[in-house]
């Protein structure tokens, strides 16, 4: 067969058979998009339709409008579910752990790339394997190496008289300080990552001209190297910022008491102990997601970047 | 000159210290002392007291381990673990790719917008996401409200039919209604159901309709009604589980194919289109190939990130009913915070994290023998 049949042929197959196929192909992309779209919105769309049903009404009628609006459910839903506690809580955990991840990062990410020492690649390379450890499974481990620290440091300080029961000395466990830390440390090996391989990618030349000109490495650090990091240093905030603020498993296990719950906390306890009035309790899972679903809107275009950044390493 | 090249080297190792100790003293608090912690407590017979000149404890060998794996409880809650693994491998990566690639071809438009919907729930916190569905999937809950809607909409329908030729039902137009009917409903008619039917369900016993509103909204409420009951059910509760969980995670998987096919060189699929190639075989043939390494660091992340799953189950069953839901890290839970059973619930974090690093070699060497080129 010559190649000018051969094209006639595929030009015919693409012209009107081709076209057909495409025509049809499109509208069920269209029709499978639409529906896993509608799959992904819905349920939530249905929570906020309901959230403004009475306990009442939501029994009999779960799936259409509310007869009646009772934006009330949210007043009973922040005092009852003790939000005026949970989301300042959050939003600081969530704000000093994300700077706290980012500057270390960058601070790291710096001496990784740009400054050599004997134990740079052992170091380096345990937070690149962090990345893949499961911090689930390290929760009650967690648990008990921040209790044996608060014991052994009370003990000490009982021993020096500057504390009278040990066992109520608590440095880690149930302090804002303590939740923190392990924010900052679990957020720290993705972040070392994407921070090093990008700083990795900044001419060494600037750093040894800066040397020469008599700067100190702090000095680098700030003037030279965080200027340019700020579009990675934005995306790592970005990636680290809401997986604060739903964490749940090892908050889970630092805090006890109320006064220092976050809202993933505080929602899980208001559904245990309300599971029965509806209302109120869409209204406050209405209220928990919000913050994000803003957030996600706002900066959807960092997220996707981020994501897709910050998975390829796994 | 040698001085001079010797402080300068000691200034360059203090700058790095300063610079990468803090962190590096952080990931030592959170990730590695606790392992090193867990290894020495799941060999022992610690009991939660003082570990330091307190209580007196001592390293039992490995008997933990040998309880662990004679425990039924251990490998339910493995056996959950695969399942979220197979939902995420088999659903996530497939469904991922399939949109992924109508977004990069162009087969839809207006790409960023429906990446931007599928991948939303992964943004909101899985405790609300939990509770939500387990409103949804309780046997209450709106999918109940949904079928037995559905149920109702079949008998009504049924009673149109039957009512269609005029007023008068028909011996067969009631059979009609009867098969539409909730079984057990009908199962109090009697031994003969139309006899039944028209005995006990027909407005002054009469065949004759006059008002058929009222007909259909007296008989509505005997349709079958449809109670699902995963969260009580042992067998099925993994089921909504499972769902939420490809629900949830789809979104992530777009993003990284849609990402990394935007990457493949688009001359080559050009000239794939003039040569006559149909979508079907662009994607098979150039697109699958060039992100087989993706797929399979993605498939890796997905083991990780079933071992990583607490919240989401936690939110929604709390491992019930009777522990079929649990996952590994529930498990471990259960038996540090219920048995209060520290050195068990230690090996089962050891068992984690042995399971992780398995997984982090398997990356390496599926980078190495893709040749991948991160890094």
């Amino acid at each position: 067969m010559s190649t000018a049949t051969l094209d006639a042929e595929r030009r015919f197959k693409t012209t009107f058979f081709g076209k057909a196929m495409a025509a049809v192909g499109k509208a069920v992309a269209y029709a499978v998009m639409g529906f896993f779209a509608l799959m992904a919105v819905y349920p939530v769309l249905w929570l906020g339709i309901n959230s403004f049903k009475s306990n009442a009404e939501y029994q009999l009628n779960k799936m259409g409008l509310p007869q009646e609006w009772f934006p009330i459910n949210y007043k009973g839903a922040w005092e009852l579910g003790d939000f005026s506690i949970l989301l300042p809580n959050s939003i600081f955990y969530t704000v000093v752990g994300t700077a706290g991840v980012v500057l270390l990062a960058a601070l790291s990410g710096f001496a990784f790339a740009k400054l050599g020492g004997k134990a740079k690649g052992a170091m380096y390379g345990s937070f690149v394997v962090g990345i893949m450890l499961s911090l689930s499974s390290l929760m009650i481990p967690l648990f008990l190496q921040i209790s044996q620290f608060d014991l052994s440091i009370g003990t000490l300080l009982h021993a020096l008289g500057l504390v009278g029961d040990p066992m109520s000395f608590h440095l880690f466990y149930n302090t804002r300080f303590g939740v923190i830390l392990v924010y900052i440390g679990s957020g720290l090996p993705l972040a070392i990552y994407m921070t090093t391989e990008y700083i990795k990618g900044i001419p060494t030349a600037l750093v040894e001209a800066a040397r020469i000109d008599g700067a100190s490495y702090w000095r680098i650090f700030t003037s030279v190297i965080l200027p340019i990091c700020v579009p990675i240093i934005t995306t790592v905030a970005i990636i680290t910022l809401p997986g604060i603020w739903n964490e749940f498993a090892l908050i889970n296990i630092i805090v006890g008491k109320l006064e220092l719950q976050s809202l993933p906390l505080g929602i899980l306890r208001f559904s245990g102990s309300r599971a029965a009035d509806y209302g109120k309790q869409f209204a406050a899972l209405v209220i928990g997601l919000m913050p994000m679903l803003l957030f996600y809107v706002a900066f959807h275009k960092q997220i996707t970047k981020g994501v897709s950044g910050g998975a390829v390493k796994g | 000159m040698a001085s001079a090249l010797s402080s300068a080297k000691k200034e360059i190792s203090r700058a790095y210290w300063a610079f990468s100790l803090p962190a590096f003293v952080l990931y030592l608090f959170v990730f590695a002392f606790p392992i090193i912690l867990s290894a020495v407590i799941s060999l022992s017979n610690y009991k939660g007291g003082q570990m330091f000149g307190g209580e007196p404890w001592k390293l039992t060998g490995f008997k933990q381990y040998g309880i662990l794996f004679a425990d039924p409880a251990f490998w339910q809650a493995l056996k959950n673990n695969i399942y979220i693994v197979l939902v995420s491998v088999l659903g996530q990566l497939p469904l991922g790719f399939v949109f992924a690639y109508l977004i990069y071809r162009k087969v839809v438009k207006f790409g960023d917008f429906w990446e931007g919907i599928l991948y939303m729930p992964a943004i909101i916190s899985v405790i609300v996401l939990g509770i939500m569905w387990k409103f949804i999937f309780a046997s209450n809950g709106l999918l109940a409200d949904i079928f037995t809607a559905g149920n109702m909409r079949h008998l009504v329908a049924a009673i149109d039919a039957a009512l269609k030729s005029g007023p008068d039902l028909s011996d067969d137009g009631i059979r009609h209604i009867l098969k539409a009917m909730d079984p057990s409903v009908v199962g109090l008619l009697g031994s003969d159901p139309v006899a039944g039917f028209k005995e006990q369900l027909l407005p002054g016993g009469s065949v004759h309709i006059s008002d058929v509103g009222a007909f259909v909204a007296a008989l509505k409420n005997y349709a079958p009604k449809w109670t699902p009951d995963f969260m009580t059910k042992q067998d099925a509760a993994m089921i909504p589980i499972m769902f939420v969980t490809l629900w949830c995670w789809t979104g992530m998987y777009i993003i990284l194919f849609r990402a990394n096919m935007e990457k493949i060189d688009h001359e080559v699929i050009e000239a794939a289109r003039i040569d006559g190639a149909n979508e079907m075989q662009i994607a098979r043939r150039i697109v699958l190939p060039a992100l087989s390494g993706i797929i399979i660091n993605a498939a890796i992340l997905c083991i990780a990130g079933s071992m990583n799953q607490f919240s989401l189950i936690w939110a929604m069953t709390g491992g019930g009913p009777m522990n079929v839901t649990e996952v590994l890290s529930i498990y471990m839970y259960r038996t540090a915070t219920i048995g209060v059973n520290y050195p068990l619930s230690n090996a089962i974090a050891m068992v984690i994290v042995v399971f992780s690093f398995v997984l982090i070699g398997l990356t390496k060497v599926a980078e190495k023998g893709l040749g991948g080129t991160e890094e």
